[in-house]
């Protein structure tokens, strides 16, 4: 038996932005940034992990927006522009920092050449649809994949609408079974958003596990046993695997986490930002808008604005030690829990996998150090996924009631209500109401209403998405955010208004649908709480 | 595709449609004569089709050629029906959303009889409003209950709740000039549970093997604790004894 098991879960999930009515989005970059510098780079390092037959186990959540949007032909073509347009970036930036600026030009190449394998990875390994990158591995036992709610919305906040809670989940399943072809067993709970009694309508979709925050296990009414270094079982049976919040801090602290390290990349200085209008415009919005290309050139260096170069080595010197540290981290704790609890423990490490690529530009590198540096010791570490766990270890477990928990500021709902976003919530639940008065008036309707109702349905859980009030609280791109959600409200409303008087607006259902092409066999009764 | 047959739409639908497409007529043709006449002006705006796609135009693609028809650009929010969102709903309700132990938020509604109610004819408040919270212990049973004056202009609150174990729900009230009170709402509840380890924190200070197992996990390497105003508190009981 190892001395010590370790789940790493990453959660890859965006909000369901798609506006075929602009040439451009702005908004549609967050897709493709992600596609473009998280999930191709993720599936390049777990396949080539595979081909060098190092043993790995990884699990990760795959939420339905997001895998709506990587199979929608409209977005698929967007991408392949967007990464056309970061070649054609990279060649002027090649020429550009040879003659300019050299100590930027190893840089430009490697960003050219990684758009260039993006390309290539896209079209000729994926057919432009990576999700069969992610199916792939997990046929072949690496990766378990797993679903959550179906516009990943904050579920704490919606007890008083049970039969909403049920529609994200059964539709997060739904869409997992369609997309994949079979159930899932994991659940990711949005924002590790949980209440007690959540349990109950996972289990009834047949889910056997699902993620908390750390605290959830401290804050329990029940004396749990083995804190955040096992799971526990509810009282349902559905097991609650608790986030260790000390070893994801290693990475995720945003003061002391490795990503901090002055040799890694700075994220936010971007040529985007630092070029001259004329030379960047072609890469920017319009009009005019700059925006982050991803040819950053600059190390981190420290809390200046004098930054100075990136130096590649330098930071793959720091991916080593600190893939290293980590693992020696986890064996030193791992020595002190196993005389504790008499128990190996299980360390569950819960990331947004944006975290990796992305934010983190050296953090796939770092994960593929740290998959090598566990299978090397894999008397001591051995890689599982929650579902492997519990068929190793499942039995035994403590039955324990997890507490009211998030992992957002505060440890509760703070994020996702207060000052910026409240407002919010008075005409979202109004809408859930209304859907389910809807859905009981008018239940099984056929042909025309039907598709309005479903309509109605697929903009009330769009609203939904815990992604709006987390920007509003944030302040990131707060107009966008509160258009969006307003402009799902006020759809509703057009639906529940020609309801009312026994009507259709027809023009307005077929330019909805078009537009939302998520959910495209929802079943609006799923809001009928008869049903 | 979309698959609409226009002999599937109701007459209102008919009639939404035709004053869509500037049919002057449609009030006063029947059910029969406005599929004539929607038939007739999509078949105009068939001619103006290529000939290689005329072949598959069939009935079922109206719907599908009125969008076709205004083009795509155009903003389906700027769309007939979609207006502005209410600022209330007129229906009275008070809703009670957790957001921590300590604090849940309220908001509410008042329906225009409820506004009668309270703000009389003339439209001035009549007596005082306000919210009464009422805590019932969930170990004894024990309720309690405190209230919050609120103005006629307030429709949301903050509230504090006193004690972690407790239920806790609100009612949306009324009193009259003579005292007399009413409940207008009253929400649904939320529970808080008290965690195990806030009342037996002891164990935990004791206990070397407990306290690595089930407080170590909360620290950073740096010694941050995670943000938790509860595990603060459990921090600051042990930081007594033995930190």
């Amino acid at each position: 038996m190892p001395a010590n098991f370790v789940a790493f879960i990453l959660n890859a999930h965006l909000p369901f932005v798609r506006h075929p009515e602009y040439p451009r989005f702005l908004e549609e970059d967050w897709l493709f940034e992600s596609i473009s510098e998280s999930y191709l780079p993720l599936l390049r390092m777990f396949n080539k992990l595979k081909a060098d037959k190092v043993p790995f186990k990884f699990t990760i959540s795959l939420s339905p927006t997001l895998c709506c949007m990587l199979t929608d032909p409209v977005l698929q073509e967007r991408f392949v522009q967007y990464e056309e347009r970061l070649i054609e970036l990279g060649e002027k930036e090649v020429e550009r920092c040879g003659n300019e600026q050299p100590e930027f030009l190893e840089m430009a190449q490697f960003y050219l050449a990684q758009a260039k394998q993006n390309l290539s990875d896209y079209q000729d390994l994926y057919r432009t649809n990576i999700l069969d990158g992610f199916k792939a591995l997990e046929t072949s036992g690496h990766l378990e994949l797993v679903t959550t709610a179906a516009t990943h919305a904050y579920l704490p906040l919606y007890t008083e609408y049970p039969t909403a809670i049920n529609a994200q989940i059964e539709l997060g399943v739904q869409s997992f079974l369609t997309t994949f072809g079979h159930l899932p067993k994991g659940f990711w709970l949005p924002e590790c958003g949980y209440y007690p009694g959540l349990e109950e309508n996972l289990k009834y979709h047949g889910i056997s596990w699902f993620q908390t925050a750390s605290q959830s296990m401290l804050l329990s009414p029940d004396k749990v046993q083995h804190g955040d270094y096992r799971p526990v079982r509810c009282p349902n049976g559905v097991a609650a695997f608790p986030r260790d919040f000390q070893g994801t801090s290693l990475v995720w602290s945003n003061t002391s986490g490795y990503p901090t390290d002055k040799a890694y990349r700075e994220f936010y200085r971007d040529i985007g930002y630092d070029l001259p209008m004329e030379y960047i415009k072609p890469y920017i919005h319009e009009p005019s808008v700059r925006v982050f290309t991803g040819y950053k050139y600059w190390a981190i260096t420290g809390h200046t604005d004098q930054k100075v170069p990136y130096q590649r080595s330098e930071a793959r010197k720091r991916v080593a030690e600190h893939a290293s540290n980590f693992i020696y981290n986890l064996k030193k704790k791992g020595q002190q829990l196993s005389r504790a609890m008499d128990e190996s423990p299980l360390f569950t490490l819960a990331y947004d996998a944006e975290l990796f690529g992305h934010w983190w530009f050296e953090g796939i590198e770092w994960l593929d150090q740290v998959i090598r540096l566990a299978a090397k010791e894999s008397e001591e570490i051995s890689l599982v996924t929650p579902s492997l766990f519990l068929a190793k270890e499942g039995t035994g477990l403590q039955t324990a009631r997890p507490a009211f928990s998030s992992w957002g500021q505060g440890g509760y709902s703070a994020v996702w209500l207060d000052g910026s976003n409240a407002w919010t919530y008075r005409h979202i639940h109004k809408a859930i109401e209304r859907m389910e008065e809807l859905a009981v008036r008018f239940n099984d309707q056929i042909s025309l209403k039907q598709r309005f109702l479903n309509q109605a349905a697929r903009e009330v859980l769009l609203a939904m998405a815990s992604d709006w009030p987390f920007i509003l609280f944030n302040k990131s791109s707060t107009e966008y955010a509160e258009k969006r959600v307003c402009d799902h409200l006020r759809n509703f409303n057009v639906v529940y208004g020609n309801m009312c008087k026994n009507a259709v607006n027809t023009e307005w259902l077929v330019k909805a649908e078009k537009r939302d092409i998520i959910f495209s066999d929802i079943d609006y009764n799923i809001f009928n709480p008869d049903r | 595709m979309i698959l609409i047959n226009i002999d599937s739409l109701s007459t209102t639908e008919l009639q939404y449609i035709a004053q869509q497409e500037g049919l002057a007529t449609w009030q006063s043709l029947d059910r029969e004569a406005l599929i004539d006449a929607l038939e007739e002006a999509f078949e105009d705006q068939d001619d103006e089709v290529p000939a290689a796609l005329k072949g598959k135009i069939n009935r079922n693609r109206y719907c599908n050629s009125l969008t076709d028809y205004r083009g795509t650009m155009q903003h389906i929010n700027g769309l007939p029906g979609v207006e502005e969102l209410p600022e209330s709903y007129y229906d009275t309700s008070i809703h009670l959303l957790l957001r921590d132990p300590q604090w849940a938020y309220a908001y509410w509604s008042l329906s225009q009889s409820a506004m009668h109610t309270v703000f009389g004819e003339e439209g001035e408040l009549d007596g005082s409003l306000f919210l009464r919270v009422q805590e019932t212990v969930l170990d004894t049973s024990e309720i309690k209950t405190f209230d919050i004056a609120i103005t006629g202009e307030d429709t949301q609150w903050n509230i504090n709740l006193p004690n972690m174990g407790s239920s806790y729900l609100v009612d949306l009230c009324y009193r009259d000039h003579k005292g007399n009170e009413m409940s207008l709402a009253q929400s649904k509840s939320v529970e808080t549970h008290p965690p195990y380890w806030q009342n037996n924190g002891e164990q935990l200070a004791l206990d070397e093997n407990l306290f690595a197992v089930h407080f170590s996990s909360l620290v950073t390497k740096e010694g941050e604790i995670v943000d938790n105003a509860v595990i603060r508190d459990i921090a600051q009981f042990l930081s007594k004894g033995v930190l």
